[in-house]
């Protein structure tokens, strides 16, 4: 229980990779701010993934592409758990539309929600971790702030915007002894594609071997493996750690 | 003559290295569509010295952030002057900001003009590229990309964004035969008091930060540009081309080229 004691703000925590770590924060002992904005559904799931735990959560809607969203959300977790240590960014859009259909609105939609909103959520708990003279804000990147992904490309810009809100933030956070750091999941397995399960030994073996040639550790990522590492980032261990981008692919981006 | 009859599209032809870009590609054979916000008022001596040499040039002032404006503006050129055949994105808007006490308007401001623009043009160039099957797109962007500055945090992070634009259009549009690059430029004179920092050192003595202790200049900017638009450069694509003489190599203790301070006293 690395986290005992710690408030956890994870922001898309209804779904995918957001849910898998406010299970895991909350499984290290966080009290957990589950953050959704239209499932209304998975953020309840969530919480009662976290209730079995044993855990304490409390679940706050907002739009993160208005600012005074983002400061109601902050301050409604922060009065009821009293304070913020630990702020996920996670919450992001991504469309699947090619460059030239690429509309202006559109490009607004993501790059505010994915990336002026991050900066507003790390503005929005500065106040909070100031005030204890710690925190730790993890920001949920992609190998796709490195390597374009040829499906959105204003999703891929969002995401080379963070590596350099994760720089400059953790150079000007440092004295008030606020660390920030980012992780850039591959192909992770939310749940959203229909998969049967395999007939046989079989079929088991040749998908897994077929899976080699994209994941060189045989699989493809769970929500789980990110809400570990973002335990690990968010506790205690990680004190001297900032400014840093963790690549968490399997491997795949190597091949 | 490398860029003979080719039109080149640039942004933010005010900025002080505009005019040797300019002279530098109209030497070259190239005819320019200009944005300018000073309506050209600013850039006189160089389009004096395009008409001097018979280059053909056309000032626009558009709102570089909006399709509507950047795609009627392009289409109502072409008829004079052409599709275009080279992009150059030129605009790097630098305001002092934090991460803390930033408002969202200067967040807003800083992205659209750095990057949005850069995204609108590429789309809208792109398509007139894309129908010739030739192209090239450049954008003008900084050692920031990878540095943080500790003084101007949105700066940053546009440029942080564009990298990704440079490698996500270099593979789309490369299907098409269009080659999409980022030149990220380091330290040239004035960079000190525009990246001023309370919590970065960067900038202090910088000019002896660069190995050989020569400083950058408008023309070390416009040998690239003039490469990377010419034909040698068919084969490089969605890179990004740290232009700072060794700027950014260094790590904590520098070995500096530092002249050594003369004593006052003459011995004898």
């Amino acid at each position: 229980m690395n986290l005992l004691g710690k408030v956890a703000l994870v922001t898309g925590a209804g779904t995918g990779i957001g849910k898998g770590i406010a299970i895991e924060l909350a499984k290290q002992g966080a009290k957990v701010g589950i953050h959704y904005h239209s499932s209304d559904a998975g953020a309840k799931d969530t919480q009662q993934r976290i209730s079995e735990l044993n855990g304490e959560s409390f679940i706050v809607k907002a739009n993160v592409m208005r600012k005074e969203e983002i400061d109601h959300m902050v301050k409604t977790v922060a009065d009821y758990f009293g304070g913020i240590d630990i702020l996920v960014n996670n919450a992001a859009l991504q469309l699947n539309v090619e460059l030239f259909d690429y509309e202006d609105e559109a490009y607004d939609h993501v790059m505010q929600t994915n990336l002026k909103g991050y900066w507003q959520c790390i503005q929005a708990v500065i106040p909070y971790m100031k005030e204890k003279g710690s925190g730790r804000i993890i920001n949920i990147s992609s190998v796709h702030g490195k390597r374009p992904t040829d499906f959105d490309p204003v999703y891929a810009m969002t995401k080379g915007g963070i590596k350099m809100l994760v720089r400059e933030s953790a150079i000007e956070l440092a004295k008030y002894g606020i660390t920030v750091n980012e992780i850039e999941p591959g192909a992770v397995d939310v749940g959203k594609g229909k998969r049967s399960e395999p007939r046989d030994a079989e079929e088991k073996a040749k998908r897994n071997a077929e899976l080699r040639w994209k994941f060189p550790l045989g699989r493809v990522g769970l929500p789980a493996d990110i809400g570990h590492m973002a335990a690990y980032i968010a506790s205690d261990q990680t004190e001297f750690m900032t400014g840093a981008s963790v690549r968490l692919d399997g491997g795949s981006m190597l091949l | 003559m490398t860029l003979h009859g080719k039109v080149v599209f640039m942004t933010n032809a005010d900025d002080n290295s505009g005019e040797t870009l300019i002279k530098r590609l109209a030497d070259e054979g190239a005819h320019f569509i200009l944005n300018s916000v000073s309506d050209g008022k600013d850039i006189q001596e160089s389009l004096a010295y395009c008409q001097s040499q018979g280059v053909k040039t056309t000032v626009v002032n558009v709102d570089l952030s909006k399709s509507s404006e950047v795609k009627t503006m392009l289409e109502r050129v072409a008829p004079q002057i052409g599709t275009v055949d080279v992009f150059i994105h030129n605009t790097n808007v630098v305001i002092p900001t934090s991460v803390e006490t930033c408002d969202e308007e200067t967040f807003l401001k800083v992205m659209d003009r750095n990057t949005k623009s850069a995204f609108i043009c590429t789309k809208e160039v792109g398509k007139q590229m894309a129908e010739k099957e030739s192209g090239r797109i450049i954008y003008i962007s900084s050692i920031h990309a990878e540095k943080p500055t500790g003084s101007s945090f949105v700066y940053s992070v546009s440029r942080g964004a564009l990298k990704l634009l440079a490698r996500e259009s270099a593979l789309y549009l490369g299907r098409y035969g269009v080659n999409v690059n980022a030149i990220e430029l380091g330290p040239i004179d004035g960079d000190d008091e525009k990246f001023t920092s309370h919590i970065s050192k960067l900038y202090d003595d910088y000019q002896y930060k660069v190995p050989s202790t020569r400083l950058g200049n408008d023309d070390d900017l416009a040998d690239l540009v003039l490469y990377l638009a010419s034909d040698h450069a068919r084969y490089i694509n969605g890179a990004d081309i740290r232009l700072d003489g060794g700027f950014l190599l260094h790590y904590m203790d520098h070995k500096m080229k530092k002249p050594t301070v003369r004593s006052e006293s003459h011995p004898s």
